[in-house]
């Protein structure tokens, strides 16, 4: 166990010495979100200058990492030593720059697929709660796909939930499993047949009977 | 199974998580160690057990193994906590250590424990019996903040057992009281001390630190929020406690659950192929990963088994 000055960058961002650049963005997003500011995780156990730092120390060690040339420079002089406190300074002026934080909700969708490092079904039904487990497998939220796919949330929700009466046409819904299926890193190919089928071979919900009612009674 | 709060799953996850193994050729016995808060033996549809740990407690039997009741789930075997004494439920020390050192030699290959709410002496001791511990919890504040109060409590029992000086667990009993006057806050900070008081010690502080393993599982997630959750709790076990803990795994938040309590049977049974069955199913697999396979049915029983 060491105090954070005492880490290294690849310690604080929690990656082995020859850690890739994906496995750096991957480490730096799951710690980003582990340190926010409003992060549940941090509740009852870090306080808020701890958690600052920590920040602070995050956003240094993946700009250091990140940078070839940084990160050899930084590895050339870090046998397993920790940073030096030149370096904390750098980082307390550049604490305001949000620059790295990547906006693009595709590039985000894109990058973060499979982030969560569980085996993947063994099964692949096709239905909507295996589109939701792939969805949450990538980390991903519906309001991302549909930032992405332009499809509205609440078609996707349906999608999922399989709620077909609430679906529009099957040439429609055809298209957006589609989308959604690439959105996710999913062959749509297999998805969107597999998920056609179960909506043809599911019974049509009866419309519900609009009756005419007159003071509450049908007329 | 521990979690600090109340009604996060760790009993639905016992005994789904128990017959999932005992389906898979584990010979299983799911023992509930909430004696002021006894459930499992309700999930697993034992409505009135015969024995229970209460028996033990209060001396009527000697034998833990007795203990264990069949259910109706083939090699898995229930140790209830019906009927508690209600005016002092856990057993005194002494008497619990007879009780873990009882489970450790049950005749099976798996032995589940299941932890109560809080942070009892009590309750952390039957945590830290196992050779595992899985920590349960809700993607909510409240829930965050007990499974930190509760590892927190397990992590300084852990501790103060492995040492062996007097004066160094005397200190770590000082370092409990959060408020205690030597300033000692942090995990990090309470290592620092020790290592200035000996050495040895300090050495003996890391090495079970580094044992000390607990497994994280998320229930009821309903967004892939909830799902980063767990990673940043191993983060800060990592850089808070120093422990590595393990992700095992999350379960989606599936209305079939309510459902299953109602009926008092198990999710697995009742919904095989619903979203919490899946997961539930993906987190045993991992455990199993953990575990090895079963001991073949015919080789002589040994000593100990898993404790969660």
């Amino acid at each position: 166990m060491k105090a954070l000055a005492e880490m290294t960058h690849y310690e604080v961002l929690e990656v082995a010495p020859d850690a890739g650049p994906e496995e750096l963005e991957r480490a730096y997003r799951l710690a980003r979100a582990a340190y926010a500011e409003e992060s549940m995780a941090l509740y009852s156990v870090f306080s808020e200058d701890d958690s600052s730092e920590l920040r602070q120390r995050i956003e240094l060690a993946y700009r250091v990492l990140a940078d070839s040339v940084q990160r050899g420079a930084y590895d050339l002089s870090h046998g397993s030593a920790g940073a030096g406190s030149d370096e904390i300074d750098i980082a307390l002026d550049l604490a305001g720059d949000d620059a790295a934080a990547p906006q693009d909700p595709f590039e985000l969708v894109g990058e973060i697929s499979g982030f969560d490092g569980f085996e993947e079904d063994s099964e692949q039904s096709f239905d909507g709660a295996w589109l939701r487990r792939c969805r949450l497998r990538c980390g991903v939220e519906i309001d991302q796909v549909a930032a992405v796919t332009k499809i509205n949330p609440s078609y996707l929700r349906f999608i999922e939930e399989e709620r077909f009466d609430r679906l529009p046409a099957a040439v429609y819904v055809r298209g957006f499993v589609g989308a959604y299926a690439r959105c996710l890193g999913l062959d749509p190919g297999r998805v969107v047949p597999g998920y056609m089928k179960r909506l043809k071979e599911t019974p049509k919900r009866e419309p519900r009977k609009q009756q005419r009612r007159w003071l509450g009674r049908p007329v | 199974m521990g979690g600090g709060k109340g009604g996060v799953g760790k009993t639905l996850l016992c005994a789904n998580l128990s017959a999932a193994l005992a389906g898979s050729g584990y010979r299983v016995v799911a023992v509930d160690t909430d004696l002021e808060g006894a459930n499992l033996h309700t999930c697993l549809g034992v409505s009135s057990p015969r024995v229970s740990l209460a028996d033990f407690v209060a001396e009527r039997e000697s034998d833990v193994a007795k203990l264990a009741l069949a259910t109706r789930i083939p090699n898995l075997q229930l140790i209830a906590a019906t009927y508690g004494n209600l005016s002092c439920a856990q057993p005194a020390a002494a008497r619990r250590m007879e009780l873990v050192a009882g489970l450790r030699r049950l005749d099976c290959d798996v032995v589940l424990l299941d932890c109560g709410a809080g942070s009892h002496a009590a309750t952390v001791d039957y945590f830290l019996v196992g050779d595992d511990g899985l920590l349960v919890l809700h993607p909510e504040p409240t829930s965050v903040e007990n499974s930190y109060g509760f590892l927190r409590a397990a992590y300084y029992r852990r501790m103060q057992v492995a040492m062996k000086k007097h004066e160094v667990r005397d200190r770590i009993r000082e370092a409990m009281d959060q408020r205690n006057e030597r300033g000692i806050r942090t995990p990090l900070d309470l290592l620092r001390e020790i290592e200035s008081m000996d050495p040895e010690e300090g050495r003996r502080f890391v090495a079970t630190m580094r044992r000390f393993r607990p497994r994280i599982v998320v229930n009821e997630v309903t967004s892939s929020e909830d799902i980063k959750l767990g990673f940043a709790i191993r983060s800060v076990c990592r850089k808070f406690f120093g422990i590595d803990a393990d992700y095992l795994g999350y379960i989606n938040h599936d209305a079939v659950v309510h459902d299953c309590v109602l009926r008092r049977r198990l999710v697995l049974e009742l919904h095989p192929r619903s979203d919490a069955a899946i997961y539930l199913h993906r987190i045993a697999r991992k455990l199993m990963g953990a575990l090895g396979p079963p001991r073949p049915p015919a080789a002589p029983a040994e000593s100990g088994g898993e404790g969660g």
